[in-house]
């Protein structure tokens, strides 16, 4: 009885460590090997009690443009395949629209939302940036003031692999967030 | 033996031993013999350490949490990853450890069952961090709970099952929101209960008089509960009424049924399900909640709402199942009136359903509402006259509350006059002073 409960527990424990584990894995590789994608940000920051604190974020390319191929009708809330090409400026935009599973390195997930000021919109999967607890406050106001209207400032680089997207780095005035952070304390 | 056994009054009768002997009742080897009768005195529970070691170990365990949801980034991510992971591991070391060496420990069990769970929690946490990792809250619990529960059976830990339910119930709040109506499935909360339905069994084997087996089983029949008026929300076929019936008659034939006690109390199960079936039948004697919404027609809906149909059928069969096999069997001991409820609801339902398929006659609903009155007047008369007959002071209050709250709600939904009114708050606070009076008055006159 003994040597059956300890069993079990091996397989337990395995099972707990296999779970954390397969996201370094997958997550690790996309990071590593993944084609890089720029998306240019908008406008928030609440608080997750369980999982630090994080930066809301919002991108330009979520509002749809009207050359996009989709569906006749994007239920909200539903999950949907979304292809990226680059713009002018070389950041990203949607380019086609599937309700069916797409891979490759210019695919992201991303769920359907409701039409906002006539415009049709999509959430990507990639909607929070983790940050340290100390900078929190300061990460999110250079957020905001780099984000708005006449001064869009921001964007964030994902690295996406085989449909995995992977959040890398918020960059502000072209500087990844810590080293901004930094230069304006600095300044002060 | 253990287990049949009221372990309070057992305590009680070996209190009594030497008082009896010193007073020539019994003999000191008559004495001797009882004792020897129930078997060797149990230890008493450590149940007070037990919980301030699972206190300490779930403290432990939350400052690691926020430990880390401080989040640093001077680290490299393949130094976090490392991190993430030594709580977890050292966490799991220490339950091989009790499995091997401290396995009949039990504040040992508990407060490392505690501190795993936590370890899981995290490590999936700090690795999202790490990565950049997006899932939803509900997905994060999800997977916390399927990973947390068979530490619940490795190691016998009834807290930890009690905290496994209020993790199930927080998954259907992130996943449904008792406060923004959502439309997510929640049938795969009724798979994460059902999980840790096979431990209250082996509780109940065990040691079904216990206050641990006692409180696993009130949260399951709240989470139960919980789970059904969000099933109910979900299916929208107009069948909570006689779900909830079902389910709360259920509970309360369940308690009388498995949990029997000696006395003429009640045990907290039963008692829990008594006092759902007279909020229920109070709620239900309101004409609204007649009104059948017929939103998703019968055989129209998902394959999950036609599951939460079935599931809600289920627990007014089975409470129907509990009171015919006892009525045949002609032992029961239940409340004949509070046992019925499923079916005295059914009725109403059909007979709402029959004379208003449109949802459009307001004659009907007042006519099942008149009919929900009766009854709900009937069973706080019959706990009202239980009370007085087996000298329980709370119960033949509760019959009377019940009939206080009734009058008092169709004074305030129905156009009788103030006269009425008034004359109806007066017999009922007559009654209230005359039950009492009658019972303390048969109390005393009780020889001592």
């Amino acid at each position: 009885m003994k040597k059956l409960r300890i069993g079990i527990f091996v397989l337990v424990a395995l099972a707990q460590l296999a779970v954390p584990a397969s996201v370094v894995w997958t997550r690790g590789r996309t990071l590593v090997y993944g084609r890089v994608w720029k998306f240019k940000t908008q406008p928030v920051d609440p608080i997750d009690a369980i999982r630090g604190r994080y930066v809301a974020l919002r991108f330009a390319a979520e509002t749809l443009q009207g050359s996009v191929q989709k569906p006749e009708q994007i239920a909200a809330e539903s999950t949907i395949y979304v292809t990226l090409k680059e713009d002018a400026d070389g950041f990203a935009q949607v380019d086609q629209i599937s309700a069916t599973p797409l891979t490759g390195d210019n695919v992201v997930k991303a769920v359907g939302c409701y039409s906002q000021d006539n415009a049709d919109r999509v959430r990507f999967s990639f909607d929070r940036l983790w940050v340290a607890e100390k900078i929190a406050p300061q990460a999110e106001q250079a957020y905001r003031e780099n984000s708005r209207r006449g001064k869009e400032n921001a964007f964030v680089t994902v690295r996406v692999r085989d449909g995995d997207a992977a959040l890398e780095q918020l960059y502000i005035d072209n500087q990844p967030l810590a080293d901004y952070l930094r230069a304006q304390t600095a300044k002060k | 033996m253990a287990g049949s056994i009221n372990r309070r009054a057992l305590r009680w009768l070996r209190g009594q031993l030497p008082e009896l002997v010193a007073a020539g009742a019994i003999s000191p080897e008559n004495a001797a013999a009882i004792d020897r009768h129930y078997g060797p005195v149990e230890s008493r529970s450590n149940f007070g350490f037990v919980i301030l070691a699972t206190v300490g170990a779930a403290l432990v365990g939350a400052g690691i949490i926020l430990l880390i949801a401080h989040n640093w980034d001077d680290l490299s991510r393949a130094t976090r990853t490392v991190i993430a992971f030594i709580p977890l591991l050292i966490a799991q070391a220490l339950v091989a450890f009790v499995l091997m060496r401290r396995n009949e420990s039990r504040p040992w069990r508990e407060a490392v069952a505690v501190f795993d769970v936590a370890a899981v929690a995290t490590a999936i946490s700090l690795i999202s961090q790490t990565y950049q990792i997006q899932g939803s809250f509900s997905d994060f619990m999800k997977v916390w709970l399927l990973l947390s529960i068979p530490i619940v059976y490795l190691l016998r830990t009834t807290i930890g099952a009690v905290v496994y339910i209020a993790g199930a119930l927080v998954w259907l709040d992130s996943r449904w929101g008792f406060i923004f109506g959502r439309t997510e499935s929640p049938t795969l909360f009724w798979g994460l209960l059902l999980l840790v339905v096979p431990y209250f069994w082996i509780c109940f084997r065990h040691n079904r008089d216990s206050r641990e087996t006692a409180t696993l089983g009130v949260v399951l029949a709240l989470a139960t509960i919980f789970g059904l008026g969000v099933t109910a929300e979900f299916t929208k076929a107009d069948l909570g009424a006689i779900a909830f019936a079902g389910l709360l008659t259920t509970i309360y034939l369940c308690g009388i049924k498995f949990f029997p006690r000696t006395d003429e109390r009640l045990h907290v199960i039963a008692l829990q399900g008594g006092i759902g079936i007279g909020i229920t039948a109070i709620v239900l004697s309101f004409k609204s909640v007649w009104h059948m919404a017929h939103t998703v027609p019968w055989g129209q809906g998902s394959g999950a709402q036609d599951l939460g149909v079935l599931l809600e059928l289920l627990f007014p069969v089975a409470a129907i199942c509990l009171l015919a096999w006892d009525v045949f069997r002609k032992q029961w001991r239940f409340s004949l009136s509070a046992a019925v409820f499923p079916l005295v609801v059914a009725s109403v339902w059909g007979i709402v359903r029959w004379c208003d398929a449109q949802g459009t006659d307001p004659r009907c609903e007042f006519a099942a509402a008149t009919l929900i009155n009766c009854y709900a007047l009937w069973l706080g008369i019959d706990i009202l006259v239980r009370g007085i007959r087996s000298d329980s002071l709370a119960r033949a209050n509760f019959g009377l509350l019940l009939i206080a709250v009734l009058a008092i709600s169709r004074f305030f939904d129905s156009d009788l006059s103030f006269v009425t009114r008034g004359i109806g708050f007066i017999v009922v606070g007559a009654g209230f002073l005359v039950a009492n009076i009658l019972m303390f008055k048969k109390r005393s006159a009780v020889p001592a």
